[in-house]
């Protein structure tokens, strides 16, 4: 017993030991800059950032507490950017001084199911939207099987899963239902949380994809980087021009292709092009347009925007697609840009 | 030996037979627990677990594609906790000591009372709440998430164990202990250093070490106050990572999911070594 | 003798200035919890706000209402503190009692010691991973969540609490005591029920009440396995939600009125917690007189 004590003594100084080591490999940084927001993005944001870490002296931190966390973040103004994947509102957008929305890259929400033997599932956007409200509650129903019809559709009960937590996924996923059908428009609507009539909740994507991966006969929405990286199985859904798209990192670039605001805030779901994944979404990252605000000094606000003007640029959206994240399409690129370049420190813009 | 006897021994038997039973059910959960962390978990631990930063989606996915084992450590988490955690301590040890102290001096009273019950009341207070105060209090007035926040959330979560096990363990000790203390003409300070507290060490500790405990898996607050750190941070007023923080960044993150049994196993290890090294020092110290 | 009263008085001054602290801290977290709740409650009116079971986040219409989170908090909290009693008192008696000092006591005690360093997050994933294929498997849940799956995730989690703090009081029973009931002829058993429950009861009862707070707060285990669903829970194997799952689950992205909303649970968990503190204070008394 006392052999097991020194043991464990030694371990623990040796851990203490260790980790002070750690720390002799800090490279000196000039500058720190803190972001939060969204867990959507959260893998590309830590790669990303890791890497300007390492390349610009300046060190970044990332933190995933979820859109509403950053936009709270920003308001309160302890973060230098916020990032979200739904853009502000109108209304919220008068609540705070000056916002600016850079587009970072781009994703898409898939609908991941368990069945047996069932390798490739077709579906359209109001069989979602009624699976979702309860209508539709057998895999076998005329509905699907007359889109799929090399498939054996087994006789059992859909179980719809959704997610428990307030998710930017979950807010995309809506926003598209609400395009295509009226009655889930009238009934449930679009948001981040909503009243779900059937189904299982589970918390994060993880959370869903588990409950999926392990309940014979369940359907789920969840993020595509999470569907790719995970290899699970997912539907190809029926977009606006009538083809069936598989998601894929081309078919949700395509998604953008249409006009964009100047502001780069706009849904993308439902897109007309005619190789769009019809549930692709943009994320963004929020600072305010006049970056002199309490004692924020020109160093950091200059840090800030050179920030975001990388991730831009050809080396941040090469990484995209490296962690199944889809990259702008030079359009918005261009759009996002200008956009940057309204952002002032006083009254000096800070982008030449 | 007459009936009444016999029944009594028998009912005595079988309580202890029942006390051993339950006693070593109560073992199964944490088997079946740490099977499946050391079954996950042990690949991940190596040299580099201690001394490399998380490693990013990227590296995850590439070492997955090539059979080999994720890059990178916890080195960010294992110094945020440390340094969070030993913030908290120590200032959540000694107020919650002489809390405790006082509170068992004073058995009556309202204000006693009062406080006696408002500490009941903190530590239902879910851990998210907490968080929620600590921004509130430290975050947004600093104007920055920081490990100073994260510790201020710990050292709110940590006080109510050690206030109420101080207490109840003073109140446990024979009056007779302070009295032959003070009639030697002790000051009362002397008393409770000298003699009180270190007959009470072992419920002290106890309480010490399950604070210490909690905090250190805990979640929610630090979201919402240390926010995270890519790299090993000692900075107080700077986000700062943590084993819990660094644990639910792999649970959401599709290719580093397999870190999440490492990391929790690691922090199982350090809890256990710490229970160890408290047990020890208290038995020591016990009359 | 001035000496003595002078460093007395600092030392009864620095006691009381500690427990200031606890004071000014839940001053502190009732004042920012009613400002921040203080839209929402506005709106629905305190009472009604607890009794109303709607919780509607859509745009448009929004509804808030406490109760299916009330009655889910109180549920998971008291069956888990119920299922931890007998198999937490076992081993305080187990460590404390009968096998006091021995090495296998050590060892339970360690075990114990280890289940309170799990982080939360990995009893909710071993209770998602684990445990809800067994529920289903037996029968017992169709989903495998639910409040009994969460419970008993969560009578696992406070059984250290319980046992490591009602261990310590039980082995602080003085000998003399239990010589004295011995040499009267009583049996073991009767000593424990007799002599060590009576002297150590506070304590234990102390022990007892810090567990259920415990599981009243608990978020993270929680929320992976109670199944989210925001209506009253009809059965003991039907999904539900706890206050603090939901605020957990919410508090990212909430604002306005949900966050209000949200805010006010937590007002409302604090209230709760101090009438069951107050409750069980009371019977306690009851016992005691």
């Amino acid at each position: 017993m006392i052999k097991v004590m020194k043991l464990v003594n030694y371990f623990f100084i040796a851990t203490a030991i260790l980790v002070m080591a750690a720390c002799g490999g800090k490279n000196k940084s000039n500058a720190s800059l803190a972001g939060a927001g969204a867990t959507f993005p959260l893998p590309y944001y830590t790669l990303a950032f890791k890497t300007y870490q390492d390349a610009h002296q300046t060190e970044v931190t990332y933190g995933g507490i979820g859109s509403g966390g950053g936009i709270r973040s920003l308001k309160d103004k302890v973060v230098d950017f916020a990032a979200s994947d739904a853009f502000l509102s109108d209304a919220d957008m008068k609540k705070m001084p000056a916002v600016v929305h850079v587009p970072t890259c781009m994703g898409a929400v898939v609908l991941a199911y368990k069945l047996k033997d069932v390798k490739s599932l077709k579906l359209t956007g109001d069989i979602v939207a009624d699976i979702y409200m309860g209508k539709i509650t057998k895999w076998n129903d005329q509905r699907i099987s007359s889109i799929n019809p090399n498939v054996a559709l087994p006789n059992k009960s859909i179980v719809p899963v959704y997610r428990s937590d307030g998710s930017g996924t979950t807010f995309v996923f809506s926003d598209y239902l609400s395009k295509i059908s009226p009655s889930w428009k009238s009934s449930i609507g679009s948001g981040k949380s909503l009243k779900w009539p059937v189904g299982i909740a589970s918390k994060g994507n993880p959370g869903v994809s588990g409950t999926v991966s392990q309940t014979e006969g369940a359907i789920g929405y969840v993020g595509s980087e999470y569907a790719f990286a995970q290899k699970i199985a997912y539907a190809q859904l029926k977009n606006a021009a009538g083809k069936f798209i598989t998601p894929s990192l081309q078919s949700i670039s395509a998604a953008a292709t249409g006009d964009m605001p100047k502001d780069t805030r706009c849904m993308i779901t439902n897109s007309p092009a005619s190789d769009a994944y019809p549930i692709s979404c943009f994320t963004w990252l929020l600072i305010y347009k006049d970056q002199k605000y309490g004692s924020r000094t020109l160093g950091q606000a200059t840090s800030t925007v050179k920030l975001l003007n990388w991730i831009l640029s050809d080396e941040a959206q090469k990484l995209t697609a490296k962690v199944n994240y889809a990259p702008l399409p030079k359009k918005v690129i261009d759009n996002a840009e200008a956009q940057l370049k309204t952002v002032t420190y006083g009254s000096t813009p800070l982008l030449k | 030996m007459n009936d009444t006897i016999k029944i009594r021994i028998v009912k005595d038997k079988i309580f202890f037979g029942i006390i051993c039973f339950l006693s070593s059910l109560t073992v199964i959960p944490l088997i079946a627990i740490l099977w499946q962390l050391l079954r996950k978990g042990y690949r991940q631990i190596n040299w580099h677990f201690f001394t490399q930063s998380a490693p990013s989606t990227l590296d995850a996915m590439m070492a997955q594609a090539s059979g080999s084992l994720i890059p990178g450590g916890v080195a960010n988490g294992i110094t945020g906790t440390f340094l969070m955690v030993g913030m908290a301590a120590v200032v959540a040890i000694p107020v919650g000591i002489f809390s405790g102290i006082y509170l068992a001096d004073k058995q009556k009273g309202i204000y006693a009372s009062v406080i006696r019950f408002l500490t009941d009341v903190l530590q239902g207070t879910p851990s998210i709440v907490i968080g929620i105060i600590a921004y509130a209090w430290v975050v947004k007035p600093l104007g920055a998430y920081s490990a100073l926040a994260g510790a201020t959330a710990m050292v709110i979560m940590m006080l109510p164990l050690i206030v109420r096990s101080t207490e109840e363990t003073l109140k446990m000790l024979p009056e007779s202990l302070k009295e032959a203390a003070l009639a030697l003409g002790a000051p009362y300070w002397s008393v409770m250093f000298r003699v009180l507290l270190p007959s009470a060490f072992g419920g002290l500790f106890t309480g010490i070490l399950l604070a210490v405990s909690r905090v250190m898996g805990e979640t929610a607050p630090l979201m919402m106050t240390a926010l995270g750190c890519t790299a090993v941070n000692w900075n107080v007023l700077k986000p700062t990572s943590a084993v819990p923080l660094l644990i639910w960044q792999f649970y959401n993150d599709p290719n580093l999911i397999d870190m999440i049994w490492s990391s929790s196993l690691f922090l199982m290890i350090l809890i256990l070594g710490l229970n160890l090294i408290a047990k020890q020092v208290a038995q020591k110290w016990r009359i | 003798m001035r000496q003595e009263n002078i460093s007395d008085l600092f030392f009864r001054r620095a006691l009381f200035v500690a427990s200031i602290f606890i004071l000014l801290i839940c001053a502190g977290m009732v004042y920012a919890m009613v400002s921040g709740s203080w839209a929402g409650l506005s709106k629905f009116g305190f009472f009604h706000f607890f009794f109303s079971s709607t919780w509607d986040p859509t745009l448009g219409h929004e509804q808030y209402g406490a109760l299916s989170f009330i009655v889910g908090t109180l549920l998971t909290s008291v069956l888990a503190l119920g299922f931890c009693l007998p198999f937490s008192l076992s081993v305080a008696l187990f460590i404390g009692e009968y096998f006091k000092g021995k090495k296998v006591a050590n060892v339970i005690s360690s075990v114990i010691d280890l289940l309170a360093g799990i982080p939360s997050i990995v009893y909710g994933l071993w209770g998602f991973y684990t445990l809800r294929p067994l529920m289903q498997g037996w029968g017992l849940s169709e989903q495998g969540f639910g409040i009994l799956t969460a419970s008993l995730v969560l009578s696992i989690m406070i059984i250290p609490y319980a046992a490591s703090l009602s261990a310590e009081f039980i082995r602080m029973v003085p000998r003399q005591l239990k010589e004295g009931a011995y040499s009267l002829g009583a049996t073991h058993f009767e000593v424990v029920r007799s002599v060590m429950f009576p002297a150590s009861g506070s304590g234990i009862f102390a022990s007892y009440v810090l567990a259920l707070g415990r599981a009243l707060g608990e978020t993270m285990a929680v929320t992976m396995l109670i199944g989210n669903t925001n209506d009253l829970p009809t059965s003991l194997t039907a999904t539900g939600n706890t206050m603090a799952s939901i605020i957990a689950n919410q508090f990212g992205e909430a604002d306005g009125l949900k966050l209000s909303s949200l805010i006010a649970l937590g007002l409302m968990l604090f209230l709760i917690t101090a009438v069951i503190n107050f409750i069980g204070k009371m019977i306690m008394k009851k016992f005691t007189v």
